[in-house]
């Protein structure tokens, strides 16, 4: 298959939510010595691009949008083996740890927006719902991660994202973190108000936001 | 003999109650602890909500069992309590409602998906629902309220569920978000479809509630009318949590501003009206108002 047509075929596998196809493209691009890389930045990644602006006009829903990364990371577990490692480090975002701030077991919007960030390049650690402020800090540092991710869906339990803000601080670690929240009741002031460094309102904003964080967006 | 439900609702606008949660933690239930619990644990204050609801003018409360499938309990480390905290939830709003005036029993999403998007197969959701109808049946609820569900697949699997353990009326609302093309679940289920289904499935009333402030509900019911001949329930939100000046939260979407829209959503074909996130019973008695109003 020529590249061009190659990168067209990954971009649809991708929209259409087809892992299968999607897993076979990324072993034919493997095989046949391609530059992976390429191969993530002009197939892949724009197709996961494009699902996000069919999901932002409302043309797709929630299950389209976990299909089409469900069959990214699928791909991209076929690739990154493949990979040299200084390729990975270009194209990977980092470390990033989320989870659901303490007193909310509420995990839809974390899920779909810890999903997206794994298909979108960064490796993610997922410390579930409900989870202690200190959990968030300690997992951070044990992993080296650059972004810490705050979910909350009730107006309760929002202010443990300003808490954990102040731990960090507390604890002299504030500047080595992104802050970033989200959840229904959050919003941009809020994130300005307490201090984060980022609010997304949804989960492919999310990802652009976190791009942006670490200097790739 | 009281009338139930489904004949009043054809005689006039019945008024349904306002939130709940809110109105629990404003009396000091803490972060993370399950509402339900507080059924058992704190039961005069639950029943003070309901009085006070009632006392605002609605003629049906609705149980203080949100978050009380199994499913959702489990999260909570209260999964095998479904039965008695659901039970004590419909007991407590029966003992203090007037006579006339009604019990729904509120059942809210599990938080969980269905397969593919989750681990959860319609078997098990139907289980989770079908343990709490038995309890919330048992404790004397009128009609099962089915609420707040993003997902039409999963709001079937509850109303098959409530229909294994009880042969109460089920009602179901459904939480649409508005987009140009129109009203959509989280799923990207529509309003058409949604109440065709669920019509099929034999409820005795769809509508949207949650996430819609009252003006947006207006187009909401409108559609919900063009979909089906049912009667129709609008529950919207009193507009977006906000954070005050003061640091405290509150929605954006002021009392005036709520009820302002309740005359034209009963005239664009709610026969059941009440509150979502952000009301509470000064919200109601001024609906209350309002329908006195329209109807007079």
């Amino acid at each position: 298959m020529i590249k061009g047509d190659l990168f067209r075929s990954i971009n649809e596998a991708i929209v259409a939510g087809d892992k299968g196809a999607a897993v076979a493209l990324a072993t034919e691009a493997v095989r046949s010595g391609v530059d992976l890389l390429e191969v993530i930045e002009k197939g892949y990644v724009p197709g996961l691009q494009k699902v996000g602006e069919l999901w932002e006009q409302g043309d797709y829903f929630l299950p389209e949008l976990i299909s089409s990364a469900e069959a990214m990371k699928a791909a991209m577990g076929v690739l990154e083996p493949a990979l040299d490692r200084n390729k990975i480090e270009t194209w990977t975002g980092g470390k990033v740890v989320i989870g659901t701030v303490e007193g909310d077991i509420h995990d839809i919007g974390k899920n779909l927006v810890a999903s997206m960030l794994q298909a979108g390049g960064f490796e993610v650690f997922d410390l579930g719902a409900d989870v202690k402020l200190e959990r968030f800090v300690e997992k951070a540092e044990a992993v080296g991660a650059g972004i810490i991710c705050l979910s909350a869906l009730l107006t309760t339990t929002m202010t443990n994202q300003r808490r954990l803000i102040g731990l960090l601080r507390d604890k002299g670690l504030r500047d080595k973190y992104k802050v970033l929240v989200g959840g229904a009741p959050a919003s941009r002031k809020w994130a300005d108000e307490i201090g984060a460094d980022g609010y997304a309102e949804n989960a492919v904003a999310a990802v652009k936001l976190a791009r942006t964080m670490i200097g790739q967006g | 003999m009281t009338l139930p439900l489904l004949a009043l609702v054809k005689t006039r606008t019945v008024l349904l109650d306002g939130a709940m949660g809110t109105e629990l933690m404003a009396r000091g239930l803490a972060q993370g602890t399950a509402p339900e619990a507080w059924n058992v644990e704190r039961p005069d204050v639950v029943k003070e909500i309901h009085r006070e609801y009632f006392a605002a003018g609605a003629d049906v409360v609705s149980t203080n069992s949100f978050g009380g499938s199994a499913l959702k309990l489990a999260g909570h480390g209260l999964g095998d309590r479904t039965y008695e905290l659901n039970l004590a939830a419909a007991r407590l709003a029966r003992e203090i409602a007037p006579a006339g005036r009604y019990v729904a029993g509120s059942m809210g999403p599990t938080g969980k998906f269905l397969k593919p998007q989750g681990e959860f197969t319609e078997e098990d959701f139907a289980a989770a629902y079908a343990e709490q109808a038995r309890g919330l049946a048992d404790g004397g609820a009128d009609v099962l309220l089915i609420e707040t569900q993003y997902d039409l697949r999963e709001a079937l699997t509850a109303v098959r569920g409530a229909r294994s353990a009880s042969s109460l009326p089920v009602f179901v609302t459904m939480t649409f978000n508005s987009f140009p093309r129109g009203f959509f679940t989280l799923m990207g289920d529509t309003v058409v479809r949604s109440a065709a289904e669920l019509e099929k499935e034999g409820v005795g009333a769809v509508g949207a509630n949650c996430t819609l402030n009252s003006e947006q509900m207006v187009g909401c019911v409108r559609a919900l009318r063009e979909a089906t001949a049912l009667p129709i329930i609008a529950q919207a939100n009193a507009g977006q949590p906000v954070i005050g000046p003061d640091g405290r939260v509150g929605y954006s979407q002021g009392l005036e501003d709520y009820v302002r829209f309740v005359p034209e959503i009963v005239r664009s074909g709610a026969g059941f009206v009440g509150g979502c996130c952000g009301t509470n019973p000064a919200f109601i008695r001024a609906m209350a108002r309002k329908l006195r109003e329209e109807s007079s």
